[in-house]
C-alpha cells in the first residue's frame, strides 16, 4: 500500500481520476464526445450505457490504449499524458479486461510474474498470490494452468494480476457478463472491499441495471457517446436509470428488460408470456432427441454426463443453467463438432453419428454457435461465401461454383435479413458484429431446418439487434421449428422459452412449462440441488 | 484464445449505425468509386515498397562486390545478360521458370488448406528418384516412358508428402517439423540409390565411376521447342503453366477450392459444414508433394537428364518462396516463378564472368529477400492495423 490512501477520508477532495471534456472520434463515428467524468477515493463509479455509447472508449483512452482527439486526463488532480498502458500503470490505472489478458498456456502465477523488471522468482510470486487471495477471498490457484480455469476462475486470477500492481483505480469492464450470479456477488464483495477498507477507486463498466443500482455508489450514464447525467446510485431506481440509458421511456417488461439485463421482472414472476407464444408443443412429434449422452474432455473431465433431451416441432426449449455445465458441450455435439462416449442423437426420427463432420447439418440441425468467430464464420472469407457456405451444392454445378447463383443466393439473404453490408466481396470481418451475427443466422434459417439451437444468440448485441435476433427465433418457432435456446441469461429464456430445461453438471436436472416456472425451483436446480 | 480471437472478437463493437440496422445497402457508386480508389492506392504502395526493397538489395550487392574489389558496375548487366538480354539466356530463365513454378503451385494447394508444408525439396530430391528409376529401369519403345516417368515423379513426392499427412492425421505431429525433417531423409534415400548399381548409381566401364546415374535416353527427355542458339525452351514449362492455371481456376471456382479454403481459414466452422478435415487435408498434401515430385520429374527429364545428388538444387526451397511472394495466388505465381527464374539464370551467368560463387549466391539472397520483404512486411502491418482497430472498435 502507498502512503497517501491511508487516513484519507472517503470522497477526498481532489479526484483519483478525471476526464475533463474528452473526444475521440474515428471517422465519422464520435466515440467520445467532451466526456467529463470525476471518480472519488473510496466509491464504486459506475459507467452506464448500452453498446456503442463510448464507455469503452472512454476507459481505453484512460489506459493510452487510445489517444484522445480533444481534452485531458487528470490523476489526482494533476493533468497527465497516457500514451501507452505501462503509463497508465504507472499513475496507478489498471483493468481487469472484458477479454481476460491473461496467457493460457502459462500457469498462473507466470502470468502474474510477466511485464515484472528483474529476475523471475517463483516462490515470491507464488507468495504473494496466495497472500492477496487470502486477504480477498478468492479462491486462485497459483501453479494450475490458465487453459484449465473456467472462466469465473480466469476472472479471479485477472483481479489478483491487477492487485498485485497495487493500483489506485480498478477499471472494470462489463465483469459480470461471464460470471454466473454467485460469482458476480463475490466479485462485488471484493470491490467493496478494496474500496472500503483500502480507499481505492473502482470504475465499473456496465449495461446491466441491476448490477449498477446494487454495487455503485455514483454513476455516470452515457449515451451516444456523450455524458447524459452523473448522479450518486442511492435513491435511484431502475427505470429512471433505464430511462437516462435509452433515452425514451421504456417498459421494463418483455423485450426490452431482458436487453438491459434488469432483474426484477422476471424474478418477481411478473412478466407473462408474450402474445403470440404458441403453446406448449405437447403432441407434436419430437424433432430432436438426445439420449444418455456422455462426452469426456482432452483433460477426463465429464462434458456430458448422461444428458437426455427432448425437443417438439415448433418450440422453443430453453436451456437454463450456470455457465460452464456443459451448454458449450451440447452446442458442439449439434454442431458435430464434438464426439459422444455414449449415447445417441436422433434428429426427425434417425440416428446422427455424433462427431461425423457436417453430419448434425446434414440431418436438419442449423446453429448459431456461441462464439460465431470460432465455428459460425470464416472471417476472411467474402460476405457471400459466408452465406453459401453452408449448402454448396445449391450454388454449384457438377463441382463448378456458378457466381451468378452465389450472388443470387447471398443478395436473397441479405436482403431478406436485412443485413447491412458494404458490397458481397468484402471479407466477413468488415462488419459488425451484428451483421455477422445476421450473416449467420440467415445461414442456418436458409436451408430450413429442423432443428435451430441457438447458442447465446444475443450476446454482445445492441438492443436492436437484440430485438432482431429474438423477433427471428419466434417466427422460426412459429414456422414448425424446434427451437433450442442455450443462454446464461435467465430472462432471455424465460421472455421466449415455451418450456424451460435446467443443466447440471452436463445433465438435464429438471424440466417446467413456462407458465409453471418458480424462480426459486430454478435458481436451486441451477446450483444443483434436486428440486 | 489466440490473438486471432481477440482481434476479431472486437470486430463487433466496430461503430455500427445505429440499430435497428439499416436495410439492405449495396454499393452505391460513391462507395465503389472509394473502394477503387482506395485499392489504387494500395497497389500504388505495395509497388513503391518493392522499388525500394529490390533497389536496397542492389545497393547492398553492389557495395559487397566493390569490397571484394570487383566492378559493380558489371555485375548488374552481367547478370541481365544471362537472364533476359538474350533468347538464349531468355530460354534459360524459363527452363528455370517451370519447376519453380510447379513446386509453388503446390505449396500454395497445402498452404491454402492451412497446412504448412515446406518439405518441397526433399519431395522434389524424391520424385526425380522414382522418376529417374522408371525412366531407367523400364524400357517400352515409344512414348509412354517419357509420361510414366512423370507421373512415377508425381507419385514420389505424393508418397514422401503422404508420409506428412499420415504422421498429421494419424498422430497430430506439426506438418512443419515432419516435412522439414523429411528433407533431410529424402537427400540421404537418394544417396544411398545412387551409390547402389541395383539402384540407380551409374554402370561404368571401370570402378571409378561418380554417385550419379546413367544418362537418359532421348525417348524419356521432355521436348524443346526451338534450338540453341535460338530462342528456346522446354516444355517443362508449358507443364507448369497449365498446371498454375488449373490450381488457380480449382480454388476460385470450385467446391473444391472453396473447401480447402474454408479449412485453412477456419477448421472448426469446416468441420461443423461437413468438411472432414483428415480427409481433405491428406489430398492436399498428396497435391502439394505430386507437385514438388514432378518438379523434379521435370528438372530430371528437361535438363539435368541424369540425376545427382545435388538435383533438386534449392527448387524446392525457392519454389517455397515463389509461393510466399505470390501470395498463394497460383496466377500471381506464374509472374513471380519467372522473375526467380530469370534471378536463377542471371546468377550462373554471372558466375562464368569471376564473380566468386559464393558472392553470387549472396546476391541471389539479396534480391529474393527484397522480393519476400514487402508482403512480410505488409503482413505484420495488417496485423498490427487489425489490432488496433480492435481496440479502436472495443471502443465504440
Amino acid at each position: 500500500m502507498t502512503d497517501g490512501r491511508v487516513g484519507e477520508p472517503p470522497g477526498s477532495p481532489t479526484p483519483s481520476l478525471e476526464a475533463r471534456s474528452l473526444t475521440k472520434r474515428f471517422g465519422p463515428v464520435v466515440a467520445c464526445d467532451c466526456v467529463d467524468l470525476t471518480v472519488r477515493r473510496g466509491e464504486i463509479h459506475g459507467i452506464l450505457g448500452q453498446n456503442g455509447a463510448g464507455k469503452t472508449t472512454l476507459m481505453n483512452m484512460f489506459l493510452g490504449l487510445v489517444r484522445p482527439d480533444n481534452g485531458e486526463i487528470a490523476v489526482n488532480g494533476r493533468p497527465v499524458v497516457i500514451d501507452d498502458p505501462f503509463k497508465a500503470a504507472s499513475f496507478g490505472l489498471a483493468m481487469v479486461h472484458q477479454h481476460f489478458s491473461l496467457i493460457g498456456p502459462l500457469r498462473v502465477w507466470e502470468n502474474m510474474a510477466l511485464g515484472e523488471k528483474g529476475r523471475i522468482d517463483e516462490g515470491s510470486t507464488v507468495r504473494r498470490v496466495r497472500e492477496l487471495a487470502e486477504r480477498y477471498g478468492l479462491d486462485v490457484d497459483a501453479h494450475a494452468r490458465v487453459d484449465d480455469l473456467s472462466t469465473g476462475q480466469r476472472q479471479r486470477a485477472e483481479i489478483v494480476k491487477c492487485l498485485l500492481r497495487d493500483p489506485d483505480v480498478f477499471i472494470l469492464d462489463e465483469p459480470t457478463s461471464v460470471l454466473t450470479a454467485a460469482e458476480s456477488v463475490e466479485l462485488f464483495r471484493v470491490l467493496r472491499q478494496v474500496v472500503q477498507e483500502e480507499q481505492r477507486a473502482v470504475v465499473l463498466i456496465s449495461h446491466k441495471l441491476d448490477e449498477v443500482l446494487h454495487a455503485t455508489d455514483r454513476v455516470t450514464i452515457m449515451r451516444s457517446g456523450r455524458v447524459v447525467v452523473e448522479r450518486p446510485t442511492p435513491g435511484a431506481t431502475a427505470a429512471e436509470l433505464a430511462r437516462e440509458m435509452i433515452g425514451r421511456d421504456v417498459s421494463l417488461r418483455g423485450d426490452l428488460s431482458a436487453a438491459v439485463g434488469h432483474l426484477e421482472a422476471p424474478v418477481e414472476g411478473a412478466a407473462p408470456a408474450p402474445a403470440g407464444v404458441p403453446p406448449v408443443a405437447k403432441g407434436r412429434p419430437v424433432v430432436l432427441a438426445v439420449h444418455g449422452a456422455r462426452a469426456v474432455g482432452p483433460d477426463g473431465r465429464a462434458l456430458l454426463d448422461g444428458l437426455t433431451l427432448e425437443l417438439h416441432e415448433g418450440e422453443i426449449l430453453g436451456l437454463a443453467g450456470v455457465e460452464g455445465n456443459g451448454q458449450k458441450a451440447l452446442g458442439d455435439l449439434l454442431a458435430s463438432v464434438l464426439d459422444l462416449r455414449e449415447g445417441t442423437v436422433e434428429v426427425a426420427g434417425r440416428r446422427v453419428t455424433p462427431g461425423k463432420a457436417g453430419a448434425m447439418a446434414a440431418a436438419g440441425v442449423g446453429m448459431i454457435p456461441e462464439d460465431r468467430h470460432v465455428c459460425g464464420t470464416v472471417l476472411d472469407m467474402s460476405v457471400a461465401d459466408n452465406l453459401v457456405m453452408g449448402d454448396l451444392g445449391a450454388v454449384s454445378n457438377r463441382g463448378v461454383l456458378r457466381r451468378r447463383k452465389v450472388l443470387a443466393a447471398a443478395h436473397r439473404l441479405i436482403e431478406e435479413f436485412e443485413i447491412s453490408v458494404g458490397s458481397v466481396d468484402a471479407p466477413l470481418r468488415s462488419l459488425s458484429g451484428g451483421n455477422q451475427q445476421r450473416v449467420v443466422l440467415a445461414r442456418e434459417l436458409a436451408r430450413s431446418p429442423r432443428v435451430l439451437v441457438a447458442s447465446q444468440p444475443t450476446r454482445g448485441l445492441d438492443v436492436g439487434a437484440i430485438e432482431y435476433m429474438t423477433a427471428r427465433l419466434r417466427r422460426a418457432a412459429a414456422a414448425g421449428t424446434a427451437v433450442l435456446l442455450i443462454s446464461s441469461e435467465l430472462e432471455e429464456i424465460l421472455e421466449l422459452a415455451d418450456r424451460v430445461a435446467v443443466i447440471h453438471r452436463g445433465r438435464i436436472v429438471g424440466e417446467m412449462a413456462r407458465c409453471e416456472v418458480d424462480i426459486d425451483r430454478l435458481g436451486l436446480m441451477m446450483g444443483g440441488q434436486a428440486a | 484464445m489466440t490473438g486471432l480471437d481477440r482481434a476479431s472478437g472486437v470486430a463487433d463493437v466496430v461503430p455500427v449505425p445505429v440499430p435497428p440496422a439499416p436495410g439492405p445497402s449495396l454499393s452505391s457508386a460513391d462507395d465503389a468509386r472509394a473502394a477503387r480508389a482506395a485499392r489504387a492506392r494500395s497497389v500504388a504502395g505495395t509497388v513503391a515498397l518493392y522499388v525500394v526493397s529490390l533497389a536496397a538489395a542492389f545497393a547492398i550487392s553492389a557495395l559487397l562486390v566493390a569490397l571484394t574489389h570487383g566492378s559493380p558496375a558489371k555485375v548488374f548487366p552481367a547478370m541481365y545478360r544471362g537472364s533476359l538480354r538474350s533468347f538464349g539466356s531468355l530460354g534459360y530463365t524459363l527452363d528455370n521458370t517451370g519447376p519453380l513454378m510447379i513446386v509453388a503451385v503446390g505449396a500454395i494447394v497445402s498452404t491454402r488448406a492451412g497446412l504448412f508444408n515446406i518439405g518441397q525439396e526433399g519431395q522434389v530430391a524424391v520424385g526425380a528418384m522414382t522418376g529417374a528409376f522408371v525412366a531407367l529401369k523400364v524400357h517400352p519403345a515409344g512414348g509412354p516412358v517419357l509420361v510414366l516417368a512423370l507421373l512415377a515423379a508425381a507419385a514420389g513426392g505424393a508418397i514422401w508428402a503422404g508420409i506428412v499427412a499420415l504422421l498429421r492425421f494419424w498422430r497430430g505431429v506439426e506438418v512443419v517439423i515432419s516435412s522439414l525433417l523429411l528433407v533431410f531423409v529424402a537427400e540421404q534415400v537418394l544417396f544411398y540409390a545412387l551409390s547402389r548399381t541395383f539402384l540407380l548409381k551409374e554402370h561404368g566401364a571401370g570402378g571409378a565411376t561418380l554417385t550419379e546415374s546413367d544418362q537418359l535416353s532421348s525417348k524419356v527427355q521432355l521436348p524443346r521447342f526451338g534450338t540453341y542458339p535460338h530462342f528456346n525452351f522446354g516444355s517443362g514449362l508449358l507443364i507448369a503453366v497449365v498446371l498454375a492455371a488449373l490450381v488457380g481456376l480449382v480454388m476460385t471456382r470450385t467446391t473444391l477450392g472453396f473447401r480447402v479454403r474454408m479449412l485453412g481459414h477456419n477448421p472448426v466452422a469446416a468441420k461443423h459444414v461437413g468438411i472432414n478435415a483428415a480427409r481433405l487435408g491428406t489430398v492436399a498434401l498428396l497435391v502439394s508433394g505430386a507437385c514438388a515430385g514432378l518438379a523434379g520429374g521435370v528438372l530430371l527429364t528437361g535438363q539435368a537428364y541424369r540425376i545427382t545428388p545435388t538435383i533438386s538444387n534449392n527448387v524446392g526451397w525457392n519454389g517455397l518462396l515463389v509461393a510466399l511472394v505470390a501470395r498463394n495466388n497460383a496466377w500471381v505465381a506464374i509472374g513471380v516463378a519467372l522473375g526467380f527464374g530469370a534471378l536463377q539464370a542471371g546468377g550462373g551467368f554471372l558466375s562464368t564472368t569471376g564473380v566468386p560463387t559464393d558472392l553470387v549466391n549472396v546476391i541471389e539472397a539479396l534480391v529474393v529477400l527484397a522480393a519476400v520483404f514487402p508482403p512480410a512486411l505488409q503482413e505484420v502491418l495488417r496485423r498490427r492495423a487489425r489490432r488496433s482497430q480492435a481496440v479502436a472498435g472495443a471502443a465504440a
